[in-house]
């Protein structure tokens, strides 16, 4: 894609980014309930110091100017303070982002690593018993909701067989220095293998739980699209040429096969960084999930507001994103 | 032993809801060397599964059955997928009727000749590989070869697109070129451009060529023999220009007579009448009866194919009565 094009489709986000602006703008104003009233609660501060407030806030404006106040602030990550924290929500969340991103990334490895290869085999063995097991296994896996597959996991590794912890992001003993946020990369760059080890093994439940449902569905994905590429014209050429059958299925069916596949799992990344709360929740994992589930809990307005933004401009970036990666793969497609 | 390869009694067969489907039912062929064998026949009537049948090719749940299959002498069914897949673009290449559809969208035009050069020679050197894949271009005529190399198919115009699978498939200078349709999906002025390709690659690289097509204009003017299929079965076969002149099977004649000829602009065509049987529900008489003018009560059982001259058989209880 050329530069140009490129600049022209990310120009195209910006009345998106702002339709969603808007609503979550509207969503804090509509609800109902006196911000000013739940940040001071039941404290004996007089009338007069109430208006203060509500003043320094800009509550007084006009409807309109608020909005535009909330956009210009938005734009420079300035979303006010966490009435629970008493900091900037951006600092509350940019200090939980790196934990959700890194679980979303394994999640959706994990996911890949699983649903690609099941999938070309169910196709290319198509009908087989393994093809009917990863069917059946795929239709599992999507209708099993997340917590209870987790509790399940939870109960069994944890409780149960005691080969990996309940939950948390790392055990007491081997915290380190956090440079990235990401903790596997960190321990890694600390140099402690033992610690990566323990992040790891606390990664795995509510990864592999999270990646489970995508897995599910980027499988029935593979395959199909798998046997769709593997019915046609080229296939049978390439085997006419004399190809090997690991070739013709590996590079000719697969590099076709995978471009819904890789569009599907982008936009679905997205999907699992919003969804994660539930996961996050069950395995008290320290990330942007938990730290929602909680706020919205608290009623903690401004933070919901920034964390909704947050997960809408991911999401459409990351839509952005599978679009550029099938120009990549398909050859004539051009944006 | 004359021919390059030999087929005989292929039987294919592919079951449906609707029962079996004998896609090819007992075909006996020859195509020997340096010959280009025209295989002439209408949709369905199995030329194409013919050949596939013959590399291996027949996906599941297609059975292949046959007596023999050689290819210079050896028998084709008795080797392992290792031993096939050596012969396949080797030895016997293929080229399909749509190169749109041939040619891989998502690899680009070196990927696709480079691989098949790689696959037969292992251990070629990549620069060499792509030398030839540049010399397989410039000989199919595709102007600014070197640069075209790095293009995907669908940059190129459906004549281009056909000279660069023809390309693909003499990469490895085989013995045999199956060439299905090759001109179905084109112009026709582009058409004889392809065939000349064709043609000339034949007398440059030695090679036998199988041109399938339903044109028998096109068989009559470029090849040595032609086979007549009809319904799974060869009914008619022997040199082109005697089958033209004196067709003795029905159905080659009725197919002549339903074609155009520029010497006879004014001679009304004649279509023949009925319509191919289906496939799932074949007699095991003469399958070209219920629309043969000059069927008798005893078209109704198995015919074989007769001998008629040392070179021309057929299918026909003519000929039978004839001998």
């Amino acid at each position: 894609m050329s530069p140009l094009r490129l600049a022209e489709r990310l120009l195209q986000l910006i009345p998106v980014l702002l339709g969603i602006s808007v609503i979550v703008f509207a969503m804090m104003a509509l609800t109902p309930g006196d911000p000013v009233q739940i940040m001071l609660g039941d404290s004996l501060a007089d009338q007069a110091q109430r208006d203060s407030l509500r003043r320094d806030m800009g509550l007084d404006l006009p409807v309109v100017e608020r909005f535009f106040r909330f956009l210009g602030n938005a734009l420079t990550g300035n979303f006010g303070l966490s009435f629970f924290h008493r900091r900037p929500v951006m600092d509350v969340i940019l200090e939980r982002l790196p934990a959700t991103i890194e679980l979303t990334l394994v999640a959706m490895l994990i996911a890949i690593a699983v649903a690609v290869p099941l999938g070309v085999i169910a196709a290319v063995k198509r009908n087989s018993l393994l093809d009917r097991i990863a069917t059946v296994g795929s239709m599992l896996g999507v209708s099993m909701p997340g917590f209870w597959f987790g509790i399940l996991l939870i109960l069994l590794f944890a409780v149960n067989l005691h080969i990996l912890p309940v939950s948390g992001r790392i055990g007491f003993g081997y915290e380190v220095k956090m440079a990235t946020g990401f903790v596997l990369i960190d321990t890694l760059m600390a140099g402690r293998l033992d610690s990566f080890l323990d992040a790891l093994r606390h990664m795995l439940l509510p990864a592999v739980t999270l990646g489970l449902a995508m897995s599910a569905l980027l499988m029935r994905v593979t395959r199909t699209s798998m046997l769709e590429a593997l019915s046609q014209d080229y296939v049978t050429f390439a085997e006419a040429k004399g190809l090997s059958r690991l070739r013709v299925v590996g590079r000719h069916a697969l590099k076709n096969a995978l471009i819904p596949t890789v569009t599907v799992a982008a936009i679905e990344t997205g999907s699992l960084l919003g969804g994660n709360m539930i996961i996050e929740t069950v395995f008290g994992w320290p990330g942007l999930g938990r730290l929602v589930v909680e706020a919205i809990f608290s009623r903690n307005y401004p933070l919901v507001q920034a964390a909704v933004l947050i997960y809408a401009t991911t999401y459409v970036l990351l839509n952005f994103l599978a679009d550029l990666l099938y120009t990549v793969l398909n050859p004539k497609v051009r944006l | 032993m004359s021919e390059l390869l030999g087929i005989r009694g292929l039987r294919t067969t592919f079951p449906t809801r609707h029962g079996l489907v004998r896609a090819v039912d007992g075909v006996d062929l020859d195509v020997r060397p340096g010959e280009c064998l025209g295989v002439v026949g209408e949709s369905g009537s199995g030329k194409s599964v013919t050949f596939l049948s013959v590399l291996g090719l027949v996906r599941p749940p297609g059975r292949v059955e046959a007596e023999a299959i050689t290819f210079l002498g050896r028998n084709l069914l008795s080797l392992a997928p290792t031993e096939i897949r050596a012969i396949r673009g080797r030895d016997i290449a293929v080229t399909m009727q749509d190169a749109l559809t041939a040619l891989n969208p998502a690899f680009t035009v070196e990927t696709q000749i480079v691989e098949t050069i790689e696959a037969h020679e292992p251990g070629i050197a990549k620069g060499e590989a792509r030398a030839r894949a540049i010399e397989m271009l410039r000989l199919v005529g595709i102007p600014d070869a070197e640069r075209r190399l790095a293009a995907y198919p669908h940059q190129f115009s459906g004549g281009m697109r056909q000279r660069v699978m023809v390309a693909i498939a003499l990469a490895c200078r085989p013995k045999l070129l199956i060439a299905d349709e090759p001109t179905t999906a084109l112009d026709v002025t582009i058409q004889s451009q392809v065939l000349d390709l064709i043609d000339d690659m034949r007398s440059e690289l030695g090679m036998s060529v199988v041109l399938i097509t339903h044109d028998l204009g096109i068989v009559a003017e470029r090849c040595d023999r032609v086979a007549v299929m009809y319904a799974g079965q060869v009914v008619e076969t022997g040199p082109t220009a005697e089958v033209v002149a004196s067709p003795i099977h029905p159905y080659t004649q009725g197919l002549l007579r339903s074609m155009p000829s520029l010497a006879h602009l004014d001679a009304p065509l004649v279509p023949i009448d009925g319509t191919v049987p289906d496939p799932t529900r074949l007699s095991d008489g003469c399958r070209f009866l219920p629309r043969c003018p000059h069927a008798v009560e005893a078209c109704a059982r198995p015919i074989a194919l007769h001998a008629v001259s040392p070179d021309r058989a057929a299918r026909c209880v003519l000929v039978e009565v004839a001998q």
